[in-house]
Order: structure tokens, then C-alpha cells, then sequence
């Protein structure tokens, strides 16, 4: 049967959580005896494998459409999808950028900076992928389970992985739950 | 009573009990968040619902009365998801971002309810419209995008604090908090009492100062009291880390019950004075750091030098009973000081102990008494500047039919709130008074107003008032069943209208042979205390030889620098630098009001016990050590502690009261 696979990703987010994960220390021992790390942003795989996982774990918010494939492919390739993190869940602090239009943004950040010089540009190479509204995920993929937090505290990491290590769906509540 | 049964127990409240509050006394607790125990209730969150038996839709708890045979269920799996539904809908009303929230993390009361509801996540996605944040005001900031309209705040400035400066505009999804009709808060007729920001379930409303700072789950909380005032508000004093981060008034006080002031609430916090950290000694026009030995000779060696010359000595009436009794026993009763009197030199006192001194507890009068009034008089009592607190108490009981009559010596934003305003210049306070006896005596006689108006209506022209306004202020107070004198200023220190005020008093039957309906305001916070302790006296303005300030930690006024200008020597205890300090040839660094401890007597008597919020600073002293050691340098014999003995015996103008 092999141990459950669990890969991650990051979109739109600080990699505070992945951070925050890597403080549960020592219990990341405990914690690969229990299950298979797949890919991660911070490993050397770096998309969930083609045959799928069983755990998905995507950090930060969908700003962009290489974003919105990302969200997609970890959708198809997972049967249990954690958002974590509160740009996952909520969209976050990239989620500001909403109370303006793209094109502000864009100006804003590739012309008006003020240590750009006269030159500034907003890149359209067809290649690049298309800035879209900030997005929580579950706005574009259905997610499962919710870690909330700015990041999460590593316990709570710990706890919903480890339960979801024992073939448990994690029950975030009390000492678990925070949005800060 | 009233029999109902709440998730199967049974209980027994009175008429008019609310489902939520008899939930409460039955130990059953319903998540809320419009709702307030100091406020009227609102019914506007919708989270406290229950289902009540016979009842088609779920029921706000905090609106609904109690009926006979009542049967409430309030956490069914219906109720559940109608409260996570609610929570769902307020925050996607607006713009709730919990990462970077100054209160995010344990303050907020809408996280708080969410957690309750194990929610980890939102259905549905915030407005993104952008919402304004009004940040004019000096205190606080209103961030629009975290109200929850919950109306808290708009309560709390209309029931708490009678300054209905706060409202709502427009309705549905544009409902918005307005100041007035839609100005800044900055601009607004706000008189910074901050009680909307203790109130405030959400980040909407912030205190600048304590932002970031600490939560109120995470510091040190010390209930207290003010020493701002001789109200003596209760307060809760949170630090962190021996450093102050914010003050709250304290729910539970009995005398002012959660409501406190700008002065006591911001003034602290915004305090930016530089501290005495050291003894210093003034050398050849420089000061020089010197040791508390060598501060303390040089003070035995100046009291020595002055032994029986024209000699001052000065104590704050911010100091503690027993600091000011040790003080007294020190620079009168021992060292005979020419002068040993408060820094307000008992102007707002000296006359009414003097009068007790044939009338004891002539003045009955209380905060509660403001409520039960139906007409009160406020002479010179300048509401707005200083005992703010009990200036909201007579406001909010404006709307209830309580008449305000004010007679003041400066236009003050009392006349914004009451027709009965006369303004009077500070000589003719007496006259006036006995004028509106005598127009109360006319009208008793003849009761016709209008020849009235004609007969008297010359004589008033040299007070600058309608005649028909000072007709109906008399007719106010005649006519009413509770009247109360609150009175301060010119009404407290010069005679004529002191005794003008006793004589109109006794007149109107406010002081009758059962009762006295007046209340002093007195001026700092142990003034009484330095008054029944005779440190009262009035400074005449000379060279005196010696000056010892024990200014503490208040502010020198102009009026004060002005009186001890030219003293040629000086010693001043102080917490701060400032321009008492410049003057001074010693300057001894002592504690400031959140370091010490000591009794306190309010205005009305009632004896409080102010305790120690923050460490003071390594080599600070406390007022009771300095003048200890300076007692035993000096041979004087301190029974200490004796402070409120001593005052117990002197005859009061008001109860003491435990």
C-alpha cells in the first residue's frame, strides 16, 4: 500500500506557511514516517506527481492564470485538498490588490515606482501569464479542508497533517483555529 | 415573575427580563454581538437567535421578552447554521481583514463569534468595495471597512455619554457611521471620551496609541482608579512589560460605572514628558546629577539655612491622604512653615470647609443623584474642560426630561444642548442668583409674566439676558420636584457668591432641613482631602525665601509659576521636567500617579483606593519615602498612615465615606 503522497505548492502567497510548516521541527522526522513528501516549492520535485497524490497542500491566493493552473493541476492530481493559509482561504493579503482595477496595478507597479527608471513598461509577452482578480481558492477549485492563519501556527500544521496521516480528516477548532 | 424553560431548565426571572439576559442568570451562553450590557438592547446582528417554541422564524434572544411558560432551544442544529449563515453575511458585507488587524488574535469580537462557530473559512468573498477610514482624529482612527453596524458605538455615545455626536446615514447596504451630519470625526462635536472605542466589538474603531502595542488578552490588566479629577473614575490600567498601553474605564466601578474621560483615557497614553530620572542640583546656572545622599543633606542644610524665614511649601493635590498628611505634619505642625498649602492653594475648597465648619455634611448631594434629578443647576461648573464624566451623566439624562439649567462664566457647548444657558460675567454670580430669588418671590405674588417682564425688565439689562428666559428659569426650578445644584468655580471661591448660592439653595428648598441636593465639584483628586487637612491656605505673592514644590506629577500652572516666581530658593519634587523644574535649585525625581498607591477622597465623599500599575524607575523615589527621610533628617516624628484619621476628624462639607 506505501505510505500516503503529499505534495505542496505556493501561488500568490509570502511562504510564510511552508515556513511555518518547517516549525514543527523535529516532528518532520515523526511525520515522514507517516507519509511520502512529494513535491514541494522547497524540494527538489516540484509538480505533484501525474498519478496523483493523495494529500494537496496549495499556499497563497490565485493572482494570475499560471496561478489558476496550478490550483487546477493539484485539483486533478489530489483527492484531498488543503488550503493553507489565510491567502488560500481567504485570499489574503495579496487579496488587496482587488479594490483596485488590474490596470492600476500594473501601472502602478511596472511604470509608477519610484525607482523606476523612464523606461518602465507593463511586460505582454504571450508567454506570461494574465494577471486576474485575487482569489481565495476554493473560489476556483473545490477545496476540502481549511488551515486558516497568518501563517498557521506549526502545531496546527503538525496536527491537521498528521491526522490527516492516520487517514483522519483534522477537525480545526479551539486552540487549532485562528485567522491571525 | 415570569416562568419559562431554556434548553430544558427550568427558571423563574421578573417581567421584562430579555430571553438572552435570563439565559445568562440560568449560566446558558448565547454568542452575541450587537449587544452590550451597558446598552439598550439593538437586535441588529441577528447572532443571539433561538427558536422559541410556537414561533415560525428563530428569534433575537436579546430583544425578546420572557412569557409565561416560554420554551427556548438555543443551540439547535437550525440555530447553527443560521449563526454561521449571520457571521457569513457580515463579513462579506464589508472588507474584514484578520492578517494584519490590530485586534486580530483574541480582541475582536467577530473573530471571536466565527471561532465560536468553528468556522474556518468564508462561503462567500468580502465586498471589495473600498470603504474610507477616517483618521482625523487626534486619539483614534475609524476604519470603515471593519463596521459591523452594529450600532455600539452610536449607542454609547447617546446612553453613556449624552453626546449623541455619532449616528447612522442612509439605509440597507449603504448604512454608514456618521459623526454629526457627516463630517470627520476630527471636525465633529466629539469630546474624545473614546467610550465608542472601549465599545467597539471589531478593528473599526482603534485607539492610535495602544495599537500594535498589546492585546487586552496578553497584557497586565490593574483596576484602579483616575487621579485625574476628584471624580475618581474607576479604570483598568493594562501594561506590558512595566510599560503602560492603554486605560479603559472599569464596567464594574461603582462610581462611574465604565465611562471615563479624554483626560483619563488618553492623556496618559499621550503623555510625552520627560522624566526626573535622577537627583539633580543647579551649579553655576547647570544641573548636575547628584546622589540621593547628597540631595537629601542638601535639603536638611537649606531647611536649616531658612529656619525662620518666609518659607513656602507646596504639595499637589494629586498626592495620596497619608503623602499629604506626612507632608502637612512636616512643613506646618514641625518646620512652621510661613505657607503649607495644595498647588491650587484651596481655591476650590477653602470655602466650603470653612462653611462646614458650622454646617457639616451640608452637601449631600451625588453622581447618582444626577439621574434621579429632574432640574439641575450647574453654577461655573465648566463640564467640558475638567469632571467631564459628570457633565455626561447630567447629558445623558437630558433626554429623559431632566431640565439643565447652567449659569457659566464662558460660553462652553452647554449652550448647544440646553435653552436654559446664561453666561454671566464672574462678578455679578452672586447678583444673579439673588435676582432670580426675587423674580421666584414676584412670581409667587403677582404670577403674571408679562407685567413681570415689564416691571423687572430694565433691572436685567446689566446681565446681558432675555427676561423671559431668566422668567423661565426660575419657573423651572420652582416647579420642579428634584432639583440639584452642581457647582464649581467662582460659586466655590468667592464668598458673595458662595453665599448668594446658600441663600438661593435654602430659597428653592435644594437645601431643605431632610435633604441637600448639592454636590461640589471640588477640583483635583484628593482636593477635598488637602482642604479638611488645612492645606488651604492662599498664597500672597512675595519673595519668599524658601520654596519646597511637591508637584508630583502634575503640570504647574501659569498661575502658580506666577505666585513662586520669585522665590529665591527652590526645591521641587517632580516626576517631569517642566517650567517649575527650570527654576528649581534641587530637583528630586519622584514617582508619578501609575507607580504609587494611596487613598483617595472623590467629590462625594466615597474614600478609594488608588493601587501601583507600573514599577517607577530604578532611582526614583516614592512621595512617602522622600518625606520620611526628610522628616527623620529633620527630627520630625511621622504617625504614618494617618492620613484619613486625620481627615475622618476634621468637619467635612461632605460625608467620608468608607
Amino acid at each position: 500500500m506505501g505510505k500516503p503522497k503529499v505534495a505542496s505548492d505556493w501561488m500568490a502567497g509570502c511562504a510564510g506557511c511552508h515556513m511555518s510548516f518547517l516549525d514543527i521541527d523535529e516532528r518532520i522526522v515523526q511525520l515522514v514516517e507517516l507519509v511520502d513528501i512529494r513535491a514541494t516549492p522547497i524540494t527538489d520535485l516540484k509538480e505533484p506527481d501525474i498519478d496523483g497524490v493523495d494529500v494537496g497542500i496549495l499556499e497563497g491566493g490565485i493572482n494570475n492564470t499560471s496561478n489558476e493552473e496550478q490550483a487546477i493541476r493539484m485539483r486533478e492530481r489530489c483527492k484531498i485538498l488543503v488550503a493553507l493559509g489565510d491567502c488560500a482561504v481567504f485570499g489574503g493579503v495579496p487579496a488587496m490588490r482587488n479594490f483596485f482595477t488590474i490596470e492600476e496595478s500594473l501601472r502602478r507597479a511596472y511604470i509608477e515606482t519610484e525607482s523606476t527608471d523612464d523606461e518602465g513598461m507593463i511586460p505582454k509577452d504571450p508567454e506570461l501569464c494574465v494577471p486576474t482578480r485575487v482569489r481565495a481558492l476554493h473560489e476556483v477549485v473545490p477545496v476540502d479542508i481549511f488551515i486558516p492563519g497568518c501563517p498557521p501556527e506549526a502545531d496546527v500544521i503538525f496536527y491537521a497533517l498528521s491526522e490527516l496521516a492516520q487517514g483522519r480528516m483534522p477537525e480545526l477548532k479551539d486552540k487549532y483555529l485562528h485567522w491571525h | 415573575m415570569i416562568n419559562l424553560s431554556i434548553d430544558g431548565k427550568s427558571i423563574q426571572v421578573p417581567e421584562g427580563t430579555t430571553v438572552l439576559r435570563a439565559a445568562e442568570q440560568a449560566g446558558i451562553d448565547i454568542p452575541t454581538l450587537c449587544d452590550h450590557p451597558e446598552l439598550t438592547p439593538y437586535g441588529g446582528c441577528r447572532l443571539c437567535v433561538v427558536e422559541v417554541e410556537g414561533a415560525k422564524a428563530l428569534q433575537p434572544s436579546c430583544t425578546l421578552p420572557v412569557s409565561e411558560n416560554m420554551v427556548v432551544r438555543t443551540d439547535t442544529e437550525r440555530i447553527q447554521e443560521a449563526r454561521k449563515f449571520v457571521l457569513t453575511m457580515i463579513f462579506s458585507e464589508r472588507n474584514h481583514f484578520c492578517p494584519y488587524c490590530q485586534v486580530s488574535g483574541g480582541d475582536c469580537e467577530l473573530q471571536n463569534a466565527a471561532y465560536g462557530q468553528d468556522m474556518t473559512h468564508w462561503d462567500l468573498q468580502p465586498n471589495w468595495q473600498q470603504f474610507p477610514v477616517d483618521a482625523s482624529h487626534p486619539y483614534f482612527i475609524l476604519d470603515h471597512n471593519r463596521c459591523i453596524l452594529c450600532r455600539r458605538c452610536v449607542r454609547a455615545c447617546a446612553e453613556l455619554v449624552g453626546n449623541f455626536t455619532l449616528g447612522f446615514e442612509e439605509r440597507g447596504a449603504k448604512s454608514f457611521l456618521v459623526a454629526d451630519l457627516g463630517v470627520p470625526l476630527g471636525e465633529s462635536t466629539c469630546v474624545s471620551c473614546g467610550t465608542c472605542v472601549q465599545v467597539c466589538p471589531t478593528g473599526a474603531i482603534i485607539d492610535r496609541e495602544s495599537a500594535y502595542i498589546g492585546k487586552e488578552t496578553e497584557v497586565e490588566h490593574n483596576k484602579t482608579i483616575c487621579v485625574g479629577c476628584s471624580i475618581g473614575c474607576g479604570i483598568d490600567v493594562q501594561t506590558r512589560d512595566n510599560r503602560l498601553v492603554r486605560i479603559k474605564g472599569d464596567w464594574d466601578s461603582t462610581i462611574n460605572s465604565g465611562v471615563i474621560c479624554e483626560v483619563g483615557r488618553f492623556h496618559p497614553v499621550n503623555d510625552d514628558g520627560e522624566r526626573v530620572l535622577t537627583p539633580l542640583q543647579k551649579k553655576n546656572g547647570e544641573l548636575k546629577a547628584i546622589n540621593w545622599e547628597e540631595a537629601f543633606s542638601i535639603v536638611t542644610n537649606l531647611l536649616n539655612e531658612n529656619k525662620s524665614k518666609k518659607n513656602l511649601a507646596i504639595a499637589s493635590t494629586r498626592l495620596s491622604a497619608d503623602d499629604l498628611y506626612a507632608f502637612g505634619e512636616i512643613f506646618d505642625k514641625h518646620l512652621g512653615f510661613d505657607v503649607v498649602t495644595s498647588t491650587e492653594n484651596g481655591s476650590t475648597t477653602r470655602l466650603v470647609r470653612k462653611y462646614s465648619e458650622t454646617s457639616q455634611n451640608v452637601f449631600k448631594g451625588n453622581l447618582e443623584s444626577i439621574e434621579e434629578s429632574d432640574c439641575i443647576i450647574t453654577l461655573d461648573a465648566n463640564l467640558y474642560d475638567d469632571h467631564q464624566v459628570a457633565g455626561f451623566f447630567i447629558k445623558r439624562s437630558l433626554p429623559g426630561g431632566c431640565k439643565l439649567i447652567s449659569i457659566e462664566t464662558r460660553e462652553t457647548a452647554i449652550n448647544e444642548i440646553t435653552g436654559y444657558a446664561v453666561v454671566i460675567d464672574k462678578k455679578k454670580c452672586g447678583e444673579l442668583l439673588d435676582f432670580i430669588i426675587s423674580v421666584s418671590n414676584e412670581l409667587s405674588k403677582s404670577g403674571n409674566q408679562e407685567d413681570l417682564a415689564k416691571q423687572i425688565g430694565s433691572d436685567i439689562s446689566k446681565y446681558g439676558i432675555d427676561i423671559d428666559k431668566l422668567i423661565d428659569i426660575t419657573k423651572s426650578i420652582s416647579s420642579s420636584k428634584n432639583p440639584m445644584i452642581i457647582f464649581g468655580g467662582c460659586f466655590a471661591e468667592k464668598e458673595n457668591a458662595f453665599n448668594a448660592m446658600i441663600n438661593f439653595a435654602n430659597h428653592f428648598e435644594i437645601i431643605s432641613k431632610k435633604n441637600s441636593n448639592m454636590l461640589c465639584l471640588v477640583g483635583g483628586a484628593n482636593s477635598l482631602a488637602s482642604s479638611l487637612l488645612r492645606l488651604d491656605e492662599e498664597i500672597d505673592k512675595c519673595d519668599h525665601d524658601l520654596l519646597l514644590a511637591l508637584i508630583a506629577d502634575e503640570n504647574p500652572t501659569e498661575k502658580l509659576l506666577s505666585l513662586t516666581e520669585n522665590s529665591k530658593q527652590m526645591i521641587v519634587c517632580s516626576s517631569y521636567f517642566n517650567k517649575l523644574t527650570s527654576k528649581a535649585d534641587l530637583i528630586l525625581p519622584v514617582e508619578n500617579w501609575l507607580e504609587t498607591e494611596g487613598q483617595y477622597i472623590n467629590l462625594e465623599g466615597k474614600i478609594q483606593n488608588l493601587s501601583r500599575s507600573i514599577e517607577s524607575p530604578d532611582n526614583v523615589k516614592s512621595t512617602a519615602e522622600i518625606l520620611d527621610q526628610i522628616a527623620n533628617n529633620v527630627g520630625c516624628k511621622l504617625d504614618k498612615k494617618n492620613g484619613i484619621k486625620e481627615i475622618k476628624q476634621a468637619k467635612s462639607p461632605v460625608e467620608i465615606i468608607d
